[in-house]
């Protein structure tokens, strides 16, 4: 069974796309951890200093698949971040 | 490229090309985007038709305008291309401050995507310099604010807002980056190295750009118009029952363009409310040298300021605001001289 960790970057208090970006990859998530894999999904303050220092500047939204940043600065719907999953397992 | 694939692709195409054509023809045959009502034609309006009125008057010339504005918006945030953009915002060489004042602020229509590179650009150890141009420039020369300042006030002003911008924002962040304060502030984080390492974008086929695009301008104009409603209502009663006298003694000459300035900037209003508002006042008889320091207004509200503050601290904040200010009045009154209206 594959393990992925998925974690949705964006600022604090959440803005409007950076929570629509968080919402669409928990559905994805629920739609992997539904076939048996195991998804974890965390979010993470683009402003904050850790996640700079672990991911460099990034543009609001952003989605980092374990460990790496596959897509940002804009809002992905639930099926292309399901693919983006797929394609990581 | 699949059946369904391709008919998306076509439709959003051909939604794009709409808007582009209509502005052309809109610019070719000279037809004004802006409204066309006169302070005479509202005051004797019943007090609840003129908003209406004014807005139905926007609405009626301003559609091709705001909705092409939102559909490049949207296009120019999905194509230019980010790494190459972020690499170069972050290097240290003399290109990050061009890079930071022409490129990023086309695409960055958003507050909420500026504080976070802004605070990115000084955590990666990238300088305030270029950090501070950046969150300087981007509210006032974004492609909207850029798009609707030249339907709204003519071409000239827009470029010389655009230009006075730019250049003021470059003085700033080179200027604060110069500072004992602005330096030690730098000194925490010259350890830290930038880690780009785990950085691997995918790529996205065509129709699913194109529909991030789309998808991004009616995000814009979602975000955007209401406000731009509200303000336009609050305008409308301002340009019908606002002294014109007043304006003309007031906002014109030398003091004109320091009143101008000090207004512009702690006044919060949204870029594209500021513009309608600047417009009521050029009708009202505000000189233009007093117009482009309004305009110039911008960076230093308040909002914004509390933004950064919590970054960078109050000192830095009070260091570019002073010196933001004393920028608008001087591209006011360079602009007064080269027009000949100081």
């Amino acid at each position: 069974m594959k393990e992925l960790k998925v974690e949705v970057i964006g600022v604090n208090p959440p803005c409007a796309r950076c929570k629509k970006t968080e919402e669409n990859a928990r559905k994805a998530a629920m739609k992997l951890s539904s076939e048996g894999y195991k998804v974890e999904v965390a979010k993470l303050n683009i402003t904050a200093k850790e996640t700079i220092a672990k991911y460099g500047v990034l543009l609001s939204p952003a989605i980092a698949i374990n460990g790496t940043v596959k897509i940002m600065g804009k809002v992905l719907d639930v099926g292309v971040i399901e693919r983006l999953l797929r394609q990581a397992v | 490229m699949e059946k369904g694939q391709l008919a998306r692709t076509v439709l959003m195409v051909g939604f794009v090309l709409f808007f582009i054509l209509m502005m052309i023809r809109a610019i070719l045959s000279a037809y004004t985007l802006t409204p066309t009502s006169t302070a005479e034609d509202l005051k004797n309006l019943p007090l609840w038709q003129i908003p209406l009125v004014y807005i139905w008057d926007y609405a009626q010339h301003g559609w091709i305008c705001l909705g092409f504005a939102f559909t490049v918006s949207g296009l120019f945030s999905e194509f230019i291309p980010q790494s190459f953009m972020i690499r170069y915002m972050s290097s240290k060489r003399p290109i990050s401050y061009l890079v930071a004042t022409i490129i990023a602020p086309l695409f960055c229509v958003c507050s909420c995507t500026m504080v976070p590179i802004f605070a990115g650009l000084i955590y990666a150890g990238g300088g305030i310099g270029p950090a501070l141009t950046f969150l300087l420039v981007a509210p006032a020369n974004n492609l909207l604010a850029d798009i609707v300042t030249i339907q709204v006030l003519g071409w000239q002003i827009a470029l010389a807002d655009m230009v006075a911008a730019g250049v003021s924002a470059v003085a700033i962040g080179y200027l604060v980056a110069r500072t004992p304060w602005g330096k030690r502030f730098e000194q925490q984080f010259k350890t830290s190295k930038p880690q780009t390492a785990s950085l691997n974008l995918i790529k996205q086929p065509i129709d699913e750009r194109l529909w991030n695009a789309l998808k991004f301008g009616g995000f814009l104009a979602k975000r955007i118009v209401p406000p731009f409603l509200i303000g336009l209502v609050a305008v409308s009663y301002f340009q019908a029952f606002f002294p014109s006298d007043l304006v003309r003694t007031y906002m014109t000459g030398a003091f004109g363009v320091i009143l101008a300035a000090l207004l512009g900037g702690p006044l919060y209003t949204p870029t594209l409310i500021e513009v309608a508002l600047g417009k009521a006042l050029v009708d009202l008889g505000m000189s233009p040298g007093a117009t482009v320091a309004w305009l110039m207004g911008q960076p230093y509200d308040i909002p914004n300021s509390l933004s950064t503050y919590r970054i960078v601290g109050w000192k830095i904040v009070a260091t570019y605001g002073v010196l933001a200010f004393i920028c608008a009045v001087l591209s006011g009154m360079t602009y007064s001289l080269l027009v000949g209206g100081l």
